[in-house]
């Protein structure tokens, strides 16, 4: 088993997927958080590619971005996709979820009242309905929707979705009543064991 | 200069029946073009529909596409939707994704690096206002650019020297990505990569890829 250690800030953001990821998994792992004041310092040092983080260090080796340290532990303990199709479809609702993250973004980062105004408005009625409706078709799509997106077991999709929900239930808390299979499949995730032990245990913060 | 001749000199040779590919993406290169490389550098065969933007509502509104966007793949009877999702579909298949979950975790963070970027140049070539859109323009000459570059060049070089490709001894998507997106950023910065030898010096050993240049040679003339 390599040496891990997860290099993220004291908060769920995009980070906490690659933790839910190791939870699944039954991986263990270095859980370093950064605090505000030490982030500085530390991101000077120039040890993380980009100057971002997360990052994921593997036996010395430090992988950057959220979405490929994901694939990256996805790939490695089974949470990929069976094969380079299934793969691809996980890999394309994961990317949508994406675009609804950008849109979480632009709100958080608004200037003013209007800005973030505007940004909720156009969350709700074009991204989500875009996002989630194509997600719910797919969902549905695979053998009636009440299993997993794609195939017959738990994938990064999958988590990428409750942490879609975990980001975006402050702009639009009841999207979810809108699509029903995706609901219950939340509930669902939330609900494996090793995932609902990890939620209860993990640090509580804001965000 | 670092040849490859496992992928150079063969074309993909498969058990079974090859696939029959349709990509659906506009006229322009765009979020498709890494995936055609891909095709170009494995010398697959592919339906390469490009919708013009009057035929585009009507297509759109089929609801087919499986969130109303392109680039968009058909294969083995799966519509499949966004770019990289398709391009790295292809990269595996093709053998050009990486060579194991390691190597395509690096491939991959280039890859994410790198739409950071075009995230970045979109952004202010939407801009309305005239004053936000040369301060948005500047931020991406002046901080974000030299940020991602910077980070590209000494990942580069920490692969055996960076006279190679970025992941490997192969040209993989991450080169292929690199190449497409630098496109649109010599639009706005003609001469940034005089300050990166070593990715001045990939992108020229892509492009010079036979396989590649013949593409780029038949390839239909837009301006995005």
């Amino acid at each position: 088993m390599p040496s891990y250690k997860l290099h993220y800030f004291n908060s769920r953001g995009f980070g906490e997927q690659i933790r839910v990821l190791f939870a699944l998994a039954g991986v263990e792992y270095e859980d370093i958080r950064y605090t505000q004041e030490e982030w500085p310092a530390v991101k000077a040092t120039g040890k993380f590619p980009f100057g971002t983080v997360p990052c994921l260090e593997v036996d010395g080796v430090m992988l950057a971005q959220s979405n490929a340290i994901a694939r990256y532990l996805a790939n490695e303990y089974g949470f990929a996709g069976k094969n380079n199709l299934e793969k691809a479809k996980v890999d394309m609702i994961v990317d949508a979820f994406g675009d609804l993250f950008k849109m979480a973004i632009k709100w958080y980062y608004a200037a003013d009242e209007d800005a973030k105004a505007a940004a909720i408005e156009e969350f709700k009625t074009k991204t989500c309905p875009a996002i989630y409706g194509g997600l719910e078709k797919i969902l549905v799509a695979n053998n009636g929707g009440d299993g997993y997106y794609v195939g017959n077991e738990v994938t990064l999709a999958d988590t990428t979705l409750i942490m879609a929900e975990d980001i975006t239930k402050r702009m639009n808390p009841q999207v979810l009543d809108n699509y029903p299979k995706q609901k219950a499949l939340t509930e669902r995730v939330l609900a494996l064991p090793k995932i609902a032990d990890w939620i209860r245990k993990r640090p509580q913060t804001d965000h | 200069m670092k040849s490859c001749p496992s992928i150079a000199s063969t074309t993909i040779e498969r058990s079974e029946a090859m696939p029959s590919y349709k990509l659906y993406y506009f006229n322009a290169r765009g979020r498709a073009e890494h995936s055609r490389l891909l095709f170009a550098m494995a010398g697959v065969e592919y339906q390469d529909v490009r919708y013009t933007r009057e035929q585009w509502p009507v297509e759109k509104a089929s609801g087919r596409f499986p969130f109303g966007q392109l680039p968009c793949l058909h294969v083995n009877g799966v519509m499949l939707a966004q770019s990289n999702a398709i391009a790295r579909y292809l990269a595996n298949e093709f053998g050009m994704a990486g060579k194991n979950n390691l190597e395509k975790a690096k491939v991959d963070m280039i890859v994410d690096a790198i739409d950071d970027l075009a995230q970045a140049m979109v952004k202010f070539f939407h801009e309305k206002d005239e004053q936000k859109k040369a301060e948005a323009k500047d931020e991406f000459k002046t901080k974000t650019v030299p940020i991602l570059y910077g980070a590209l060049e000494r990942l580069l070089i920490a692969n055996d020297g960076g006279d190679g490709f970025f992941v490997g001894e192969e040209p993989t998507l991450a080169d292929f990505a690199f190449v497409t997106n630098g496109d649109y950023v010599k639009k706005f910065n003609p001469e940034v990569l005089d300050n990166y030898p070593k990715l001045k010096a990939l992108q020229e050993r892509v492009f010079e890829l036979p396989r590649i240049a013949e593409w780029v040679k038949k390839r239909p003339v837009t301006e995005m």
